[in-house]
């Protein structure tokens, strides 16, 4: 379903990813871990077109991202959904109209069919009776659950999630994570999230990337990852509690 | 030094060249037919709203200054009665469209670049992109086809107060009978008083529009980041709006006197 080979880029003279290879099947959640400012945003804004590869290529679905120009990656997008770090919520909107917005964009669906469907995946994100709320009378959670609702709507093939459970408390993160796994499984998406949180990741992701100095330093299964003895991969999972 | 300075001009260039192409692209939609009218009418009621006092207000003034300072000047040569004409043809030549074209710049110019900059530093220009619709389309067009609507409004609005001043100051001060002082206004104005006016207020919007919504578009650094580029949108656009006037006055008094 996603397939990067070779990712190399660099931002202002700094180079941010180096040779970055992976490839992601279909409905696998996979999980890219790595120290503050290693790069996991920019590979994740790779995935969906935002950063274009210095050198490498990007390909989801068979197509090559790079190959497509603005308007033809905006059609890519709409099978694709991506929940940003603070959720990234349009502050004019409530949430209904938030989560009603891509199927406005994309779909003909009557305002009724709009409406249930908008009530449908809220549901599914835990979050009933606020959808007459705007952004900024909701607490960090939910926005990220108003922000996942707003990502899935329209069915995501691909899911991509930026550091879902940063600036969360524990329960708070466990529950986003579970949640995250919840929805991939619904809808059938293919999920590659960005964090920090070795042991949610642990819990959730089928395989896991961890990146050191623009390079992949580690990559396969929770077992495969813990059994590391690559010295930076040890140090990060005995800082991260695990 | 030099090689600072040399990556300083290119910076600037590179600046210079994304903000044609970022017009290119709003001007291409606009022909293109992508124009979401409901959002524009949210724009035109918004922007309107921002300015309208303040442009009443200043232009009401301006009008009554004009009128008070010609009525001064001109009796010492007993040519009082041509207040009129001077007041209506310095505010639809020159003034209504420049202040009006600097006040709507301060305040509905400067709320653009700040909410399009607060949206741009909480992922919310990127996270229309990553939903498939075009931000410039779906943010930037409806703000700047606003401007180019509201801004020519205003300065009707701004034209209409300023001759009201001039006429209250005519009638008190002056001591002209009401239908004179209408009279010599109707008699002064000429096609080309209106012809200047307007396309003065046409350049001046799209001036105003492209250079607020450019820098809000782009802008970074967070909360300071907002306030940095607001206030060079405003200050750039103070600049465009002058030399503009400068150039298109010369051009104007050229071709059509």
């Amino acid at each position: 379903m996603i397939k990067v080979e070779g990712l190399y880029k660099k931002l202002g003279d700094q180079p941010v990813l180096e040779d970055i290879t992976f490839d992601v099947s279909e409905g696998e959640i996979i999980s890219v871990l790595g120290l503050s400012g290693a790069g996991k945003t920019v590979l994740l804004k790779h995935l969906i077109g935002l950063f274009r590869p210095d050198q490498g290529r990007v390909i989801i679905d068979g197509v090559d991202i790079d190959s497509l120009n603005e308007e033809q990656l905006l059609k890519v997008r709409c099978n694709m959904g991506y929940l940003f770090q603070e959720g990234a919520l349009y502050d004019f909107m409530d949430v209904f109209d938030n989560v009603a917005f891509p199927l406005r964009e994309h779909t003909s669906l009557k305002p009724e069919e709009i409406a249930g469907r908008v009530r449908e995946v809220l549901k599914l994100v835990d979050l009933d009776g606020v959808e007459s709320k705007f952004p900024d009378e909701l607490s960090g959670g939910m926005k990220k659950r108003v922000g996942l609702a707003r990502a899935i709507v329209l069915g995501a093939k691909v899911l991509l999630c930026d550091e879902p459970t940063s600036g969360l408390d524990p329960i708070r993160s466990r529950d986003i994570s579970d949640l995250i796994r919840h929805v991939s499984q619904q809808i059938g998406s293919t999920t590659v999230m960005t964090s920090h949180d070795v042991n949610n990741s642990f819990r959730i992701a089928s395989r896991l990337i961890i990146i050191n100095d623009c390079h992949i330093a580690a990559m396969g299964t929770a077992e495969q990852i813990k059994a590391s003895q690559v010295p930076f991969v040890r140090e990060f999972l005995q800082m991260s509690t695990v | 030094m030099v090689p600072r300075l040399l990556k300083n001009f290119y910076g600037h260039l590179r600046s210079i060249g994304e903000a044609i192409f970022f017009l290119g692209d709003i001007i291409s939609l606009i022909f293109r037919g992508r124009v979401r009218w409901n959002d524009v009418l949210d724009q035109v009621y918004e922007q309107g709203v921002q300015s309208i006092v303040i442009v009443m207000l200043t232009s009401f003034a301006t009008g009554t200054v004009l009128g008070l300072q010609g009525f001064t000047t001109l009796q010492r040569f007993g040519a009082k009665e041509f207040i009129a004409r001077l007041v209506v043809l310095s505010l639809l030549r020159e003034m209504s469209p420049v202040f009006t074209a600097l006040i709507f710049s301060g305040k509905a110019g400067a709320g653009i670049t700040a909410e399009l900059g607060t949206m741009n530093t909480q992922d919310q220009i990127q996270a229309t992109r990553v939903m498939g619709v075009n931000p410039i389309e779906f943010l930037v067009v409806p703000r700047f086809l606003a401007c180019v609507l509201v801004l020519p409004a205003l300065v009707i609005i701004s034209e209409v107060l300023g001759m009201l001043g001039g006429y209250m100051i005519a009638i008190t001060q002056a001591h002209m009978p009401g239908a004179f002082y209408i009279h010599q206004t109707m008699d002064a104005v000429g096609f080309v008083d209106f012809f200047s006016g307007f396309v003065k207020v046409f350049f001046f919007a799209i001036i105003v529009g492209w250079i607020c919504c450019y820098q809000g578009f782009f802008t970074q650094g967070g909360a300071t980041g907002v306030g940095r580029f607001t206030t060079k949108a405003v200050a750039y656009s103070y600049i465009a709006v002058i030399v503009s006037n400068t150039v298109l006055t010369k051009i104007i008094l050229t071709f059509w006197g």
